[in-house]
């Protein structure tokens, strides 16, 4: 009896196996084409230190300052990566950049721009709400530093630098 | 079948977009035309049957949705003034040229060409990443882009966002790499020890939704 029961659990199993047909393909930068990857972070600005969230998370080592370039732009003494995200710009499909669920971005790739860089079309989303679309072209060495809402007494920056083409 | 001029006329009249005149002069048409007449009652109960189911604001569909509807209306200006030059014909035919299609089209394009030189000077260096065009669907929102030569730096500033409320937790992720699966139209996202961390995807109205929510 238990050799028959054996037998018909393999021809369950096989059966149900191939019912499920191809697993769906998973694309990533080793198998499908990429214009480039980006480092995106979510930056929290604010004069006050005891605001901060203790987040651990490293500044970009080829993004050198950054503290003092952010203050710069943004009238902030303290800033503070909150979250981090490298990410390959696919050329055929759209590319997310997440570095928290409050604020992230929708990447599509429009090709290669002269004088080296991407073309790319940007959405910044806030949850389910699109703050911004924007066409831009994005070089090495020169980051974008997307000014977004304010949080407790200070801002919410996004930064978008392409680490490499 | 009426002619495209009348359908024209009754749409800018259901649309309300006839001055005093026009509008007196195609309401008395209508009064003398009981099929024309009728097509209009039926037309505007249409109007306001979806008027009334759909929302009262929309969202605009592309970024260039403005474009587009500018060379709807200018499509739609070029014919306005081919009818007045068919109704007077004069001395104003003289400077007819002015008011061709192709002059306006042209018009345009130079003025855009013009304000894309004049509003972005990130153009002059082609080392610096530069925003080209922003649209925010939000109309109380604005989006300001300049490069920032002390930062080194092309900055997108949005003001006018509402406030993220200061109880919300605001925390971040740390994603190295993800992975796309077409034909679930998903991305998963990996921190650095290869760990899935979350899903990216569209709900039915294309919006993008995260799993699992935080």
């Amino acid at each position: 009896m238990k050799p028959i029961l054996t037998a018909l659990f393999i021809v369950i199993c096989t059966a149900l196996a191939s019912a499920q047909g191809e697993p769906p393909s998973v694309v990533s930068s080793v198998k499908h084409a990429t214009e480039g990857h980006v480092w995106g972070a979510l930056i929290f600005a604010t004069n006050d230190a005891t605001q901060l969230t203790g987040a651990k998370e490293p500044m970009h080592a080829e993004l050198p300052k950054l503290n003092e370039r952010l203050a710069k732009v943004f009238p902030f003494k303290h800033f503070e990566v909150l979250g981090q995200h490298r990410q390959d710009i696919f050329r055929e499909y759209e590319s997310w950049v997440v570095p928290s669920r409050d604020l992230f971005m929708k990447i599509d790739s429009k090709g290669p721009a002269d004088n080296g860089g991407v073309n790319l079309h940007l959405q910044v989303w806030r949850e389910q709400q699109v703050l911004v679309k924007s066409d831009a072209v994005l070089r090495k060495d020169s980051p974008l530093f997307i000014g977004g809402p304010p949080w407790k007494d200070g801002r919410l920056i996004f930064v978008l630098f392409l680490e490499r083409k | 079948m009426k002619p495209p001029s009348e359908e024209h006329d009754l749409i800018r009249w259901i649309d309300g977009e006839m001055n005093e005149t026009e509008r007196t002069t195609f309401e008395e048409r209508l009064k003398q035309d009981p099929v024309l007449a009728k097509e209009a009652r039926q037309m505007r109960e249409l109007s306001s049957s979806l008027r009334a189911h759909l929302p009262a604001e929309m969202r605009v569909p592309h970024a260039d949705y403005f474009n587009t509807q500018i060379e709807v209306r200018i499509t739609q200006m070029a014919l306005d003034e081919a009818r007045a030059k068919q109704a007077a014909p004069g001395w104003g035919a003289m400077f007819q040229w002015l008011r061709q299609p192709w002059f306006a089209l042209a018009g345009t394009a130079a003025l855009a060409v013009l304000g894309f030189f004049l509003l972005n000077p990130a153009t002059g260096d082609a080392s610096e990443s530069m925003i080209l065009s922003s649209y925010t669907p939000n109309t109380h929102v604005q989006a300001r882009t300049y490069h920032d030569s002390a930062a080194d730096a092309t900055v997108l500033m949005l003001d006018g966002l509402d406030a993220v409320p200061a109880e919300r937790k605001v925390s971040g992720i740390n994603i190295q790499r993800s992975e796309v699966e077409p034909e679930l139209a998903s991305t998963t996202m990996f921190d650095s020890h290869g760990t899935p961390v979350l899903m990216i995807s569209r709900d039915a109205l294309g919006n993008p939704m995260i799993t699992p929510r935080g």
